[in-house]
């Protein structure tokens, strides 16, 4: 589909999802409402993946671009975190380590409780 | 004839010249901790800094890329729709390992973070840090984070992950792909998933899908969160 024609639907999904944000008081921020809607609408045959996919393929292979501002922002708090980075770096490994092992014994067991499921039937 | 390289095109125009430089370096040499966008904002950070230039001039050609987050995160249904087959035949176990996991890091980010008496703008920043980057900023600030902290938890998280998960999940021999793929996609995201592809189509497709889920699940667990604060 004509990319512009995509842009815009693309771009009305995001301002639907901020609307639904906004409405529902803020229980989610926009951008995951907006993804949640573009999935249901795909999901439900209301949009075809082509009337979309190209732009949103673009946008998602130069994801990290569009970050540059935001890392950019480091720089503005870099002497406010400095004597934290140490401390951040620490909670950050730690707790992604804990996470995946969670993760991973959780995905282990469900998977052995289904196989046994399965067996049983 | 200086506001010919101070205008907001020339800023987004710089940006975009060292992105590709950035990317190009990256290329050669082969570390996940050699990000292009890590390496770029160096470099900017060097030329604004060098140049003196405040930050809010950047932002006049800059703001235009924060603009476009938006889009590229509702754009990360996409490769979820792609995989709605092996998301519908392995729902049981994404749903049960993100759920956990997206609690475990929310659980244990507050944990530490209050053993080491971090202040609550920081504090509020790392809660999301296992989620992907555009979807943990917004949270972040809804608790009264600072996001650019959000930015740096991010970065060490998936890069961090990136590296040294795989091993780590083979020292506890978790050794089913498909729980491999899960616990790295929910603790590191995008970075870690780029990580993930390289260990096999599996391992890939279940991180991909954990970056979406978690996120959305991290989201709901925060909005819990914000409702009793």
């Amino acid at each position: 589909m004509n990319l512009l024609r995509q842009i815009a639907l693309l771009f009305t999904v995001c301002v639907a999802g901020e609307l639904i944000s906004v409405l529902s008081g803020r229980l989610l921020p926009g951008n995951v409402l907006g993804m949640v809607l573009l999935l249901v609408l795909l999901l439900t045959s209301r949009l075809r993946p082509e009337a979309v996919e190209n732009t949103a393929d673009f946008f998602l292979n130069n994801m990290a671009f569009f970050f540059l501002p935001s890392t950019l922002g480091i720089l503005r708090i870099y002497e406010q975190i400095q004597s934290e980075l140490v401390k951040l770096a620490v909670i950050c490994l730690v707790t992604t380590l804990l996470t995946a092992a969670s993760v991973g014994w959780t995905v282990v067991l469900v998977r052995r409780l289904q196989q046994k499921g399965a067996k049983k039937s | 004839m200086i506001e010919v390289f101070t205008s907001p095109l020339a800023w987004l125009t710089l940006s975009l010249l060292l992105f590709e430089l950035a990317k190009a370096l990256s290329a050669r040499i082969k570390n996940p901790a050699a990000n292009p966008l890590l390496m770029t904002a160096l470099m900017l950070g060097t030329i604004l800094v060098t140049t003196g230039t405040p930050l809010e001039d950047y932002e006049s050609g800059g703001a235009f890329l924060t603009l476009m987050l938006t889009p590229a995160t509702v754009a990360l249904a996409i490769p979820i729709y792609r995989q709605r087959e092996t998301l519908r035949r392995n729902l049981l176990p994404i749903l049960a390992g993100t759920l956990v996991g997206s609690v475990v890091s929310v659980v244990s980010v507050f944990v530490l973070s209050r053993t080491m008496n971090l202040d609550w703008t920081v504090l509020a920043a790392l809660l999301p840090k296992s989620v992907t980057l555009a979807i943990a900023m917004p949270l972040a600030e809804s608790l009264g984070g600072l996001s650019a902290v959000t930015v740096v938890a991010v970065s060490i998280t998936g890069i961090g992950g990136a590296v040294i998960l795989p091993p780590f999940l083979k020292l506890l021999k978790i050794r089913d792909p498909i729980a491999t793929g899960i616990a790295i996609g929910t603790a590191s995201h995008a970075v870690g998933t780029s990580r993930a592809l390289e260990l096999g189509e599996t391992e890939g497709a279940m991180s991909s899908l954990a970056i979406g889920i978690t996120g959305l699940m991290t989201a709901v667990i925060i909005t819990i969160i914000s409702v009793f604060l």
